[in-house]
């Protein structure tokens, strides 16, 4: 054979098998093309994170007999949806017409997102919880409308406080009744009262940075940065909040450098913590094969000095400038608003509004929401510094310097270390 | 003495010197041979032995992971949490299997994992064996250069070309395509198919293509009928690395799919949200992405066994 023939051989099969592939795969089996605009102007490409589109299936459905807007969802894990958005948007060509932000990214592509100002009505200011309106105006323009809304509160198990012995026993050795704690001397107490044939009465999480900046929010101070971004993480307040942490860890399990959400959550609905201060999604998520299911009660977050406070964890629905299909998107992100409360029939439950909590919180099963309305509602509730390093700052300063707190290192010195590079991070 | 009974009985005796009466000569190496047969039996059985512990430990190692991942997809939601946990679960449910592969878009993420594996694979296969054969046939010093170039490329991280990559393609209209996904995929693909193919390629002997070239062969027509036919082995196992890096990767099918072409590591991943962690549906749906790789390994595992042991036929 001659190597003329060979090689049209090969390249009529390269080229048959190339041209079926790509026919084959000219549009992939997911559906209608995800860039913005190319579904139509009455369609518009939603960005959420995984879970996130449960929340806001109602809201679409209601959108689309409304407005005729209607929405296609893409989820993406949580660790990596930054890095999506933040390429598409330094690109300038973006493939959703909406992104739900985590409200710690917000500074981060301030300048990347629409302002939505008259969507920020005066009735829906006051409609949603202030530290979420202070939260979601940028350098003078609303730029998010919350979707949906967490705080931390304290979850407990209603059987062990209710179990007569117990009560009779916590009297006893207290010299007051067993009940949710409502101080913060109270939850040591109790705390300390359950630690016992195995069990524990609450959990100290070395990996995760938030309830901490609670007890800081709450003995009166701004997290981290003041209002003019000067760090005071050396101050008394949390000094004082770093003590009191490190302190409960001698009634809850070995390990805690080590505890997150996920094994603190895991912990608690093993049965092995009486008490934990989890966010309140949590309580209607504990699994029905659970030893404590049914077991459960739910409280607000504990005051400090300044009241109580806790840092709220919501998701803001925001309108990419480089979307070509602004009028839909905003429709849409008004839809959500509007039909705000239907999220809270999702799996994950939650809402941003205040009214949709109230809607709900009466009702058997959703137990968990006047703690958390009340919680954020408290005077010391704030948000997170912000900065666009601030995840920066809690990955590589505030998780470490906890995790050597909990394991028995000097507070003032790991305060004073973590200014500094926090500092230095901010120069 | 004659030749042939000196050969017989007294091998290595010098001419001359008495030797021992028949009888002992006869039987004394029988003996020596046998205790050596019998030493030489016993070295093999103990090295067997070793080998064979060798190789359950290896199995564990690796297999122990899956049988995990396995046994925890058929647990109920709040055993798949114990702690501590549990190796089998204690009540076993096909609830995850129920839950993972009812959720939308999973169907459609399985097809486009398949079109993205199979075209990155097409592609690399395409590029790598014509760039391997050229470069281990000509031996020239561009061409050791472009092979060393090509490792250089899998020395880079993926995130580093990941988002460049991601502009580039939305750029070209190609956004959210199963095609862009398979050009990125074969960016990881090539070099390592490219090495593999050359080493291939070094241990099929130039004889053979002289002996199809003295029969009338052109070049081409002796690499198409002769050489590829040698290492279709070799091409297997190449193939089977390809597509498995394909079907695997995560972070370009993160950072270029959305709706269209989402593939099933990233679906897989969004069962761990920022509110907590689906294990069984996600162990579920990982154990039954799993289930292609293995019936191709399977499929090809005669191929694969005679890629890995192309070198002996080096001449």
């Amino acid at each position: 054979m001659s190597s003329r023939t060979t090689i049209s051989r090969i390249t009529a099969i390269g080229g048959l098998s190339t041209a079926v592939l790509l026919a084959a795969t000219a549009c992939g089996a997911g559906g209608p093309a995800a860039t913005s605009g190319s579904a139509g102007a009455s369609t518009v490409n939603v960005l959420v994170e995984a879970g996130g589109h449960a929340e806001l299936t109602g809201v679409a459905e209601q959108c689309k007999k409304e407005t005729g807007v209607s929405a296609n969802f893409v989820e993406l894990p949580y660790d990596g949806m930054f890095n999506r958005l933040s390429s598409e948007f330094s690109s300038g060509n973006v493939s959703f017409d909406v992104a739900a932000l985590d409200s710690v990214w917000l500074p981060s592509f301030k300048d990347a997102v629409q302002p939505i100002d008259e969507l920020f009505t005066d009735e829906a200011k006051k409609d949603i919880f202030p530290a979420l309106v202070k939260e979601a105006n940028v350098d003078g323009h609303f730029i998010g409308m919350p979707a949906w809304t967490n705080a931390e509160i304290i979850l407990y198990r209603k059987d062990l406080f209710e179990d007569a012995k117990n009560k009779a026993d916590f009297k006893t050795k207290y010299g007051y009744d067993l009940a949710a704690p409502t101080t913060w001397k109270q939850y040591q107490d109790i705390s300390e009262f359950f630690t016992k044939d195995g069990m524990f009465g609450t959990d100290v999480k070395g990996g995760v940075e938030t309830e901490w900046l609670s007890h800081v929010l709450q003995a009166g101070s701004p997290m981290v940065l003041d209002e003019n971004n000067k760090v005071v993480i050396d101050n008394a307040a949390h000094k004082e909040a770093l003590d009191f942490y490190v302190g409960l860890a001698k009634s809850a399990p070995s390990g805690a450098a080590q505890v997150d959400w996920a094994a603190a959550q895991n912990l608690f609905n093993q049965g092995k913590t009486a008490m934990t201060r989890f966010w309140a999604h949590a309580y209607r998520q504990i699994p029905k094969d659970s030893p404590v299911a049914g077991k459960v009660g739910a409280a607000p977050m504990i005051a400090g000095s300044a009241g109580v406070g806790a840092v709220p964890g919501p998701w803001y629905l925001t309108v990419p400038k480089a979307t070509k299909n602004m009028d839909a998107a905003k429709k849409f992100v008004k839809c959500a608003y509007d039909y705000n409360s239907m999220g809270i029939e999702s799996s994950l439950g939650l809402a941003s509004r205040i009214s949709a909590f109230e809607k709900y919180q009466d009702k058997a099963g959703y137990e968990s929401f006047k703690p958390l309305i009340e919680t954020l509602k408290g005077n010391a509730t704030a948000t997170r510094p912000a900065t666009e390093k601030w995840q920066q700052i809690v990955d590589t300063v505030l998780v470490p310097m906890l995790q050597k707190a909990v394991a028995g290192g000097d507070s003032a010195t790991l305060l004073a270390d973590a200014k500094k590079q926090i500092e230095d991070l901010l120069k | 003495m004659r030749v042939a009974e000196r050969t017989t009985h007294d091998a290595g005796a010098p001419a001359g010197v008495p030797t021992e009466p028949a009888v002992h000569t006869a039987t004394r190496p029988y003996r020596r041979r046998g205790v050596n047969r019998e030493g030489l039996e016993a070295g093999r059985r103990s090295t067997r032995t070793l080998l064979w512990v060798l190789l359950a430990a290896a199995m564990v190692l690796y297999g122990f992971p899956f049988l995990y991942l396995l046994f925890t997809s058929f647990k109920t939601p709040i055993d798949t949490i114990a702690v501590p946990p549990t190796i089998l679960p204690r009540e076993w449910t096909l609830e995850n299997y129920t839950n993972a592969l009812g959720r939308s878009g999973v169907l459609a993420s399985f097809i486009n994992s398949v079109q993205t594996a199979i075209i990155s694979t097409v592609l690399s296969l395409v590029l790598a064996v014509p760039a391997a054969y050229g470069i281990t046939r000509y031996k020239t010093l561009s061409g050791r250069i472009f092979i060393m170039a090509a490792l250089v490329t899998r020395m880079v991280p993926p995130v580093a070309i990941g988002i460049p990559l991601a502009s580039m393609m939305a750029s070209l209209g190609l956004a959210d395509t199963p095609v862009a996904l398979s050009i990125a995929h074969t960016t990881i693909s090539l070099p390592l198919s490219i090495w593999l193919m050359s080493s291939f390629f070094e241990a099929v002997p130039n004889d053979l293509e002289e002996a199809a070239t003295v029969d009338g062969c052109s070049r081409l027509g002796a690499l198409w009928r002769v050489v590829i036919p040698v290492v279709s082995g070799g091409i297997a196992v190449t193939a089977i690395f390809a597509f498995l890096a394909s079907w695997n990767e995560f972070l370009f099918a993160l950072l270029m799919t959305a709706i269209r072409s989402q593939t099933t590591p990233v679906v897989i991943a969004n069962f761990q949200t920022q509110f907590g962690l689906d294990w069984g549906s996600m162990t579920a749906l990982a154990a039954v992405y799993s289930i292609p790789v293995i019936l191709l390994t399977l499929l090809l595992q005669r191929k694969i066994v005679a890629g890995m042991t192309l070198g002996a036929v080096k001449g």
